[in-house]
């Protein structure tokens, strides 16, 4: 009698032994490895070999699955709101797999959270910053009421219910792929990044869930995500949640002259970095744009001249004196408010603090003083956060009802994320969120870019 | 490391040229020793200060910027910072934002100078002057004197300018490989205990190995599990990392396909004739301590066996080799090798198992890790495997010799 078939994990992808002639090109993904003499598949394929092996009611040994069922209890109730409840059943009419799509603040969280509970399988929540990893370790454990294992920042800690980062998953998958059954990505539109990819790959999760307020990518790679996930399974836009789930809100932007002095030097940086793209034929607009213009201005004097040239013009159109006046009169107007400003670099940020004495936050910011920053802000000790790019994606400041753009790239993405950081429903909550344009410079396209979103249709200048 | 915009390459006819530096010019020498003296004298200043004080080098001498900027961040790589946080200023600013959040949410201010003048008031009181200052206009950039440009130096690895130069380069090839899939590695024949090394890096990389000779040659094709279905750079780091051992074989050549983001891709062919010299250290005349105590062992027990590091590649059947761990020389001249493998060597060794299914001499003996064995994908290949159970046997933590003595006698 012939041996059965064995399929057993190996640095994040599965060795199979034994397989018969006729399986050898029905399986899927699965190659002969001319290095280690066995057939290889990547690990993500698990769940589809083993369905086939059953569906044709093959015998197999299975050594790669190093996860049982177990009970998940929730220790506090969750009374979904019918959208949640939606997602949940066209999630789990996808086969247990799929990208669910709704607004920063309509509760992604939560819909993980019942699955996890339904699903009773080992869970590796994958996220991408160590903000995130921390809100998610006290969501997870205030909700289970277990110790819950951390996965990156330092923590190398595994449990039945693990939090880690994207980028210490792709470290690590190769190791520990084999130990979760379900996995979630949050934030997954970063998941079809040349790297984090490998996270996903890597794991031989069967149950696969993606939440997102925005799949698109500008590489158009979201299809590498519903891959790796499985399909869009449900969606709901931030106007179908506006004022039900989420909080009303209004978009002011508001146009800022620059100071005379500031003009004159905006105007001359601005030659200068423009007449060294047109000689060095340089286009901005094409993807090698940038590394281009990186590696051409580090050659020569004339070339560092134009670098700095483009910091001070970047830098006057992003904090101009008068976008400081207007936070000055926007931090009056909004007295009693929780305010949160935005900037597009960690510079202008401390720069703002330092000039205010408010508190800010960055990746540089330390571990505990960036707790007790957020902690400080959610309970109302500091009314107004400064912050950069950390507060972009996923931390929950629920109780922010001001953001303040004072600079910020062209991704449509990052302004429609910082729009939900103000969405989360409160009683009475009226969301305000103001742009600070500077007028006849490059950050007036940089502004008509990132508009193209249905949430600014409603917007005010 | 080099970051991509400190390389340094040309592209013609889809090869990649490293632009390498002359390791001897005597203005890089000089430009790299004051460099070095400025990072020598830095530990207990800023980073910032540090960082100006390298600008000026970099500005002040001539070559090109690029060059001096690729030898500042190698000398960075050797620089350790003091990290920790600044308590005293950390609960400052925890009291001051306090203030001036109760004062921004409850009182109305004339303009910015008033309510400038009342968050003075307010910090008056601190019992650290030079803190309660950090409130006035010309400190107030001070509020956060401990974010990393501010960081003190706590120590620096100094080495000399013409080690520095050869590191350049070196970390010029590094560079370019961080963006490839594969290596590929032909070997002279004449081999040495270098190799020994070279596989070391290799397993420790977790990499994997396909060995061919063509005639005089052995070509080493280098890659990870995942490259059998993508193209992919994930193995990039540890290639990179891998080609430290190179540098230490004696003769080589390296091919490489370069592939940056939205780019085409290029070929990178190398050999010994770059003129980078090793950046690491090498151990060739160092015996490890595992080999010592398993000599030792050995001759306690008989002196029929002289036991020394491989040094050689093994041929194996079907055009397979392998490079062994331990090489054993019985006085009737029978010569056996050794290959050990530890928990993390599982995909290695079913390669290995798989090969010696039509092996028909002894010539490799395996030694399994027990951790190893308790894996059932292992424990069922090693009972399974004929060859295994007549030359293989386990070990904890290092082989005995009660289990390997059975199986020498009976080579003999």
């Amino acid at each position: 009698m012939s041996s059965p078939l064995k399929i057993n994990f190996d640095k994040g992808t599965l060795i199979l032994q034994d397989v018969p002639d006729e399986l050898q090109t029905q399986l899927p993904d699965l190659r002969w490895d001319a290095r280690t003499l066995a057939f290889r598949a990547p690990a993500y394929c698990y769940r589809d070999i083993v369905s086939h092996l059953r569906a044709h009611d093959i015998s197999y040994q299975d050594t790669a699955r190093q996860f049982t069922t177990g009970t998940f209890p929730l220790q506090k109730e969750i009374l979904p709101y019918c959208y949640q409840t939606e997602a949940i059943d066209a999630w789990n009419a996808n086969g247990r797999r799929g990208v669910v799509c709704l607004p920063t603040g309509a509760g992604k969280t939560f819909i993980a959270i019942l699955l996890i509970a339904d699903t009773q399988r080992p869970t590796l929540v994958h996220v991408p910053t160590i903000d995130l990893m921390h809100q998610w370790y006290d969501v997870l454990k205030e909700h289970f009421g277990r110790e819950v294992g951390l996965y990156g920042g330092g923590y190398h800690e595994l449990r039945d219910l693990t939090v880690t980062t994207y980028q210490s998953a792709v470290l690590h998958a190769p190791h520990y792929g084999n130990q979760f059954g379900f996995a979630i990505f949050d934030e997954c539109h970063h998941l079809p990044g040349e790297q984090y990819q490998y996270a996903a790959i890597s794991s031989i999760a069967p149950f696969r869930l993606g939440l997102t307020a925005t799949p698109e990518r500008v590489d158009g790679k979201e299809s590498r995500l519903y891959e790796l996930v499985g399909e869009c399974c449900y969606e709901a836009k931030v106007q179908d949640l506006s004022g039900k789930m989420l909080s009303k809100y209004r978009v002011v932007t508001i146009a800022v002259e620059m100071e005379d002095t500031e003009r004159v030097r905006y105007e001359e940086a601005r030659h200068t970095y423009l007449g060294f793209l047109k000689t060095a034929k340089i286009n901005m607009g094409t993807p090698r744009g940038w590394h281009l213009f990186l590696w051409k201005t580090s050659q020569t004097d004339e070339g560092r001249e134009a670098f700095q040239a483009y910091l001070t013009q970047k830098q006057l159109s992003f904090a101009s004196t008068t976008k400081q006046e207007w936070v000055w009169k926007l931090i009056q107007r909004h007295r009693g408010d929780r305010i949160l400003i935005f900037t597009q670099d960690n510079d202008t940020a401390y720069r703002i603090g330092e000039q205010f004495f408010l508190p800010v936050l960055t990746h540089q910011t330390k571990v505990k003083e960036r707790n007790a920053f957020l902690n400080g802000f959610r309970d109302g000790t500091y009314s107004i956060l400064v912050t950069s790019k950390v507060l972009n994606e996923g931390v929950d400041v629920p109780e922010a009802n001001v953001a303040i753009i004072v600079s910020g790239s062209g991704s449509v993405r990052e302004h429609v994320q910082r729009l939900g950081r103000i969405l989360r429903k409160r009683k009475g909550k009226q969301a305000v969120l103001y742009e600070l344009v500077s007028k006849q410079t490059g950050e007036h396209f940089v502004n008509k870019r990132r508009r193209q979103h249905d949430a600014y249709r409603e917007s005010k200048y | 490391m080099l970051t991509r915009d400190l390389l340094r390459y040309k592209i013609r006819s889809r090869q990649i040229y490293p632009q390498f530096i002359e390791p001897t010019d005597r203005q890089l020498l000089t430009c790299a020793e004051q460099l070095i003296a400025v990072f020598e004298k830095s530990p207990n200043t800023p980073r910032a200060t540090l960082l100006e004080a390298s600008k000026q080098i970099i500005d002040g001498t001539p070559g090109a910027p690029i060059v001096k900027r690729g030898l500042e961040k190698l000398l960075l790589d050797r620089t350790e910072f003091d990290t920790a946080p600044n308590e005293a200023l950390i609960a400052f600013r925890r009291r001051l934002f306090m203030e001036t959040s109760r004062l921004l949410s409850e009182e109305q201010f004339q303009d910015y100078t008033d309510y400038q003048h009342r968050v003075s008031q307010i910090t008056a009181g601190e019992s650290q002057p030079e803190i309660a200052s950090l409130v006035e206009r010309e400190s107030a950039s001070k509020l956060y004197a401990d974010l990393p440009s501010c960081q003190p130096i706590l120590s620096f690895r100094t080495l000399s300018a013409e080690r520095l130069l050869h590191r350049y380069n070196a970390a010029q090839v590094q560079g370019l490989l961080l963006h490839c899939n594969a290596v590929t590695l032909r070997l002279a024949d004449a081999m040495t205990a270098e190799l020994r090394q070279l596989f070391k890096y290799l397993r420790f990389n977790q990499l994997l190995s396909t060995i061919r000779k063509e005639e005089e040659l052995y070509q080493i094709t280098v890659d990870g599990p995942l490259n059998l279905f993508y193209k992919t750079k994930r193995y990039g780091m540890n290639l990179a990392n891998f080609f430290i051992a190179v540098l230490h074989q004696t003769k080589w050549e390296l091919t490489a396909e370069i592939q940056f983001r939205n780019r085409q891709r290029s070929r990178l062919s190398l050999d010994e004739s770059c003129g980078i010299k090793p950046i690491s250290q090498q151990f060739l005349a160092y015996i490890p301590e595992d080999i010592q105590l398993f000599q030792t062992m050995l001759h306690n027990k008989t002196d029929d066996w002289q036991i020394r590091p491989g040094s050689q590649f093994l041929p194996l059947a079907g055009d397979f080799y392998c490079f062994p761990d331990y090489q054993l020389l019985h006085e009737s001249g029978v010569e056996t090798a050794i290959e050990l493998f530890h928990p993390w060597h599982q995909g290695h060794l079913i390669a290995r198992i798989n090969t010696l299914a039509e092996q028909q001499d002894a010539s490799l003996i395996l030694g399994v890790s027990r951790e190893l064995e308790k894996k059932p994908l292992i424990a069922d290949a090693l009972a399974s495997s004929a060859y295994f159970s007549k030359f293989g046997f386990t070990f904890r933590d290092v082989p005995t010799m009660r289990a390997l003595l059975p199986i020498l006698n009976s080579l003999v």
